[in-house]
């Protein structure tokens, strides 16, 4: 498990790299890939299935990813979209089409379904996470800028 | 330029450099809408959809003004996105004229991009760790990397050369899918479906996939169905890819492999 958690931090941090997010940000966009990855085999270990369980761990890193906005002054979607690639079915995607085209048509269909079912569920936890009103998250933020303001004097 | 076209096109440009580098259609018509009402202009019509934004101010007046611009969908920079956002910020408190906003564009369009050699890195260090996570073993990690390390320079060669999206995703996943059966018929003892699905996983559309489905939620049909055709057309692309050096490799006579 410890193992697995070390290898999403890195996998997001790479990842963060490829999608070529400002530096300073690269170590919160790691964090909140693995807090994903933690909540995701949680889940999965309550026995929720792949679905829920894609659902909660993209809500806690939506809510993340906001708060961190707020404090660290970026755009949500620095954080959000780094950090969901652990969970985005893109190799369901792959199995998709493989199986198509190797004309296995139920086992297409079966992959299909569920890799939709999936990234419904990934954008449903985002869309919760953005739900919540964008006033409380601009509170932490004028908070740090208190904070910054009192460095400076 | 008139002062409500200088406007018009700051207010565009900036929402094309958000659209082309991965911003989502929400935020494009709200900062392009945002900026035009930090400088004055309240009678206008944004329309913004995955490849393109069109927009006209003052429709009834003499100063009109249409724009239309054309966005291919590109690769995803945050950088960028962070610093249009951090201008439009600065534009709406009234801190930013219209010559520095212009300035400021400016300097965010030719921003430098991440060396080639650290994106080559990167995207080895992606490839390990999703074939571990997908269930492959240390072992099959190090092929993994690898196989990342060649795909990416092979990516970073086609886009200097303009070759097709497509095409380069269809001959990427091949090489990739080749090396991990070359090392299969070596007899190393890997599970080459880990490792090529580790090796193309920056290949894959999941982001893409999210993005569409997030936009058909948000109303956004349109755009929505231009990402959906995007992602499943890759998603195609990179299964042809495998699924020809897999065909190629039984008919070579390799025999059965466990995929």
């Amino acid at each position: 498990m410890i193992v697995q958690i070390v290898v999403a931090v890195i996998s997001t941090l790479a990842f963060a790299v490829l999608f070529h997010v400002p530096r300073q940000e690269y170590l919160y966009c790691a964090v909140n890939g693995g807090l994903g990855w933690v909540v995701y085999k949680l889940c999965l270990g309550y026995g929720f299935s792949v679905t829920m369980s894609s659902l909660w761990a993209t809500l806690t890193l939506t809510l993340v990813a906001r708060v961190l906005s707020a404090l660290r002054k970026m755009p949500s979607t620095v954080f959000l979209l780094a950090g969901i690639f652990t969970l985005v079915p893109g190799s369901g995607v792959y199995y998709t089409a493989y199986y198509l085209i190797m004309n296995e048509i139920p086992k297409s269909s079966a992959k299909g379904i569920e890799t939709f079912k999936i990234a419904c569920a990934i954008v449903l936890g985002i869309i919760f996470g953005l739900a919540l009103p964008q006033g409380w998250f601009n509170r932490l933020g004028r908070l740090t800028d208190r904070k910054e303001r009192a460095g400076k004097t | 330029m008139p002062q409500s076209k200088r406007i018009l096109n700051l207010a565009v440009s900036m929402g094309e450099e958000l659209l082309k580098n991965g911003g989502e259609i929400y935020r494009v018509q709200e900062t392009v809408s945002r900026v035009m009402e930090a400088y004055g202009v309240w009678d206008y019509h944004v329309f913004v959809v995955t490849n393109g934004i069109f927009a006209t101010i003052h429709e009834q007046g003499d100063d009109a003004g249409s724009m239309v611009r054309d966005v291919p969908l590109g690769d995803i920079n945050l950088e960028k996105v962070a610093k249009i956002n951090q201008l439009s910020r600065e534009i709406c408190q009234g801190r930013c004229s219209l010559d520095e906003a212009d300035e400021r564009l400016k300097q965010c369009q030719d921003a430098a991009k991440v060396r080639d050699s650290v994106l080559v890195l990167a995207c080895g260090i992606e490839s390990a760790g999703f074939c571990y996570l997908l269930g492959g073993t240390p072992f099959d990690s190090v092929f993994s990397f690898l196989l990342g390390l060649l795909l990416q320079a092979f990516l970073v060669a086609g886009a200097n050369r303009a070759v097709s999206k497509f095409l380069l995703n269809i001959l990427g996943s091949a090489l990739v899918t080749a090396g991990s059966l070359m090392l299969y018929a070596l007899g190393m003892g890997v599970h080459s479906d880990r490792i090529i699905i580790g090796g193309i996983i920056v290949l894959m559309p999941g982001v893409a996939l999210v993005t569409a489905i997030r936009d058909l939620f948000n109303g956004d049909y349109l755009s929505g169905g231009i990402r959906l055709m995007d992602a499943l057309l890759t998603g195609i692309c990179i299964a042809v890819g495998v699924g020809a050096a897999v065909k190629l490799f039984q008919l070579l006579g390799g025999g059965a492999l466990p995929l």
